[in-house]
């Protein structure tokens, strides 16, 4: 495919180009933050930090998403005719029948992420799988409504962070994986490559020109330093084999010790998507909306009657992993973990997602004496556990 | 992508699919749902409450658009969300006959907000009503079996269009066997039917309440200890078990003493859910969905599953 290049100062006009016909999204330092918002040509796009705090999934799956709207009202039988008549014997002609008028609330601007990285993107298609109905599921209106007036355009990754491990989990620094377009940054600017007839049509500038030979080659050249620099801290090898055949390994307990099921990493991650759905209503009008959940939470799945079959915090802490390492490959044949790394820099008590997959994708009696052991004291605890087991 | 009815998430075809295969309005429209949003509930108006024990009641709903009415079909042991506009859905299973066609019916149990709210009701009420969902019980692959129905309390309504349905079949079954426990005979739900299911010589009903009460003409003792008084024999037979966790529990263990096998026994889960339609990811028990893959599981599927029921 033809390569394009953009100058690093024509960045500001080529994002001004997109906003004539979109929503842009970019990173934006805010707070002494990096997050993704909309941008307006007084804020600088952020690309020196690697990952913007929260992954753009905001933009396409909101954390709170009003989707349904109702009214309340009343009619004289009269309006209604012989439906109500019927529909009940005791009912008092002249009585007012209630009636409610519901809506569906569905928005989706056309919009441009610019400066996602291709974990981000791949966090997409991955809630692509879930949210598109693949293979005979449902198909989520809301969620598909946003994602397809969604443009990707992906910003390569030069210089990995030490928590980033996209390789690990069959990805790139510069994976082209559910982007539009990819950005990857040489001297003086980005060697652009249009991926779909969607990002061709959006990226159509005015102030690009051909790549030369050379920048081709740097960017190039920089993908393969890129990938070499991501730590391969575990192997997907056997790793589904070994949380399916050792669902009761007591090592769950103890690696979820410190975990304190505050839910962070279920909120940075750019793949996670599981929510609540949440009425309110005032006078004669309400809504519905939907809000990001956390699986983590003790009463995510505490039923009415007190019952909670994830009570206790290990089958939470393993519920996730296996969610992802697991349960979701056997439904969609990829994983739900694009290596970003967001959970382990944000997690309160530095659980390491590489550490678990590595302590759970080897046998259960080898694990423990590589594992990260703090203490003498705390290593004794396992055996007890496995021998108890056994 | 594939739109073969209840539960064809897993081991169907594996095709992985890229996000330009996914087309708006290229939707599996399965719930009776307007426009393809399955989480666009249709509006119903309750029709008739029956109060069924102290803390049980029947809804009828009659969906407000006659063509949904009229175009209602679910299999039994198919669960449906009834809500109330502004206090939220709540999962029950459908305890209509499958071949009504005037209504859908709920039975539901006082016990949290949603439950509560349905409870206010009066009939001319609107609700929003979003069904079927799930996997019923494989009724066809049961023909010319015995069928042993083993519930107690509220764990009937889960049984009850099952129970319907192969009545209404009789023919195509052998045996038909209701064992049905509840605590206290004021709590038996249903029991106009039971008593239509007592004068019936096809069918064979023990019905059984955990302590003596006085005028109990019937069985007394937990559901679990009169099935093994019972010794139903597992030849040729389904084991089909609802009602609270304990009860399933030791019903379970009971049905394997018996010499019934897994793959012999069915029981229906309840969970908490919210979407209904595989996606939220609250009513997941290991890779199942409940409200998708379920909630009808044999034994040797739940086997298979983590601890967490």
């Amino acid at each position: 495919m033809a390569a394009k290049f953009l100058k690093q100062e024509d960045l500001p006009a080529f994002l001004a180009h997109l906003a004539k016909s979109a929503r842009v999204i970019a990173p934006v330092k805010t707070d002494g933050l990096v997050q993704f918002e909309p941008w307006t040509p007084e804020k600088q796009v952020e690309l020196e930090v690697l990952l913007a705090k929260q992954s753009p999934k905001e933009w396409v799956f909101p954390q709170t998403e009003k989707y349904l709207e109702f009214k309340y009202g009343k009619v004289m039988p009269e309006g209604s005719g012989e439906a109500v008549a019927d529909a009940s014997e005791n009912a008092a002609e002249s009585v007012p029948q209630p009636t409610v008028e519901v809506e569906v609330r569905n928005e989706a601007p056309a919009q441009v992420i610019f400066g996602l990285r291709p974990c981000d993107a791949r966090g997409f298609t991955q809630m692509d799988q879930v949210f598109g109905g693949y293979g005979g599921f449902y198909f989520d209106p809301f969620y598909n409504a946003r994602r397809a007036a969604t443009t990707l355009l992906v910003v390569a990754c030069v210089e990995p962070r030490s928590t980033c491990f996209c390789t690990a989990v069959g990805g790139c620094p510069a994976g082209r994986e559910g982007a539009d377009a990819i950005f990857i940054p040489v001297e003086g600017g980005f060697v652009v490559e249009t991926l779909t007839e969607k990002g061709e049509s959006t990226a159509a500038f005015s102030g690009l020109t051909e790549a030369s030979e050379a920048q081709k080659a740097q960017a190039a050249d920089m993908e393969a330093q890129a990938i070499g620099k991501v730590g391969a801290p575990f192997t997907l090898e056997g790793l589904r084999d070994h949380l399916h055949d050792n669902i009761d390994d007591p090592r769950w307990r103890d690696l979820c010790m410190r975990c304190i099921s505050c839910g962070t990493c279920t909120y940075v991650c750019p793949s996670c998507y599981c929510f609540s759905i949440n009425d309110e209503l005032v006078e004669s009008t309400g809504e519905r909306y939907r809000v990001w959940d956390n699986c983590f939470n003790p009463i995510y799945t505490e039923e009415t009657s007190g019952h909670n079959p994830r009570a206790e915090k290990f089958k939470r802490f393993r519920n996730r992993f296996s969610h992802k390492f697991w349960y979701y490959p056997d439904k969609y044949d990829s994983l739900l973990c694009s290596g970003c790394g967001r959970c382990i820099m944000d997690c309160p008590t530095r659980i390491d997602i590489r550490e678990v997959l590595r302590v759970m994708g080897t046998a259960p009696e080898t694990a423990f004496s590589q594992a990260s052991r703090p203490t003498e004291a705390k290593a004794a605890a396992p055996t007890q556990a496995e021998g108890k087991e056994a | 992508m594939s739109d073969n009815g209840n539960g064809a998430g897993c081991g169907c075809d594996k095709t992985r699919l890229t996000f330009a295969d996914v087309v708006p309005g290229a939707t599996t429209a399965r719930a009776g749902k307007k426009a393809g949003n399955p989480y666009l509930p249709e509006v119903g108006t309750v029709i008739e409450i029956i109060p069924e024990t102290p803390t049980i009641k029947t809804f009828r709903v009659r969906f407000d658009d006659p063509e949904v009415q009229k175009n209602f079909t679910f299999a039994p042991g198919q669960v449906g969300q009834l809500g109330i506009f502004g206090v939220g859905e709540a999962t029950f299973a459908i305890t209509s006959r499958p071949s009504e066609k005037e209504f859908i019916q709920f039975s539901v149990m006082r016990a949290g907000e949603v439950t509560r709210a349905l409870h206010n009701l009066s009939v001319g009420d609107k609700v929003g009503v979003r069904a079927p969902m799930g996997r019923g019980f494989p009724v066809e692959e049961w023909k010319g079996k015995n069928i042993l129905y083993v519930m107690g309390g509220i764990g009937s309504a889960a049984l009850k269009a099952t129970i319907e349905y192969t009545l209404e079949h009789r023919s195509d079954y052998e045996k038909i066997t209701i064992l049905y426990g509840a605590t206290h005979p004021t709590n038996f739900t249903y029991w106009y039917d039971v008593e239509e299911w007592r004068k019936r010589d096809d069918l064979e009903l023990v019905l059984t309440i955990d302590r003596e009460c006085e005028g109990w003409q019937c069985d007394v003792g937990l559901v679990p200890h009169v099935l093994e008084r019972m010794a139903p024999s597992p030849e040729n037979t389904i084991a089909i078990t609802c009602g609270p966790p304990i009860m399933i529990k030791f019903a379970l263990i009971a049905f394997e003493k018996l010499g019934f096998t897994p793959e012999q026994t069915y029981t229906t889960l309840e969970k908490r859910m919210k979407c209904g339609i595989g996606i939220c990811g609250r009513c997941n028990v290991g890779p199942k969905y409940v409200c998708v893959d379920g909630p009808v599981f044999s034994l040797a599927e739940l086997k298979e599953l983590p601890d967490e029921l």
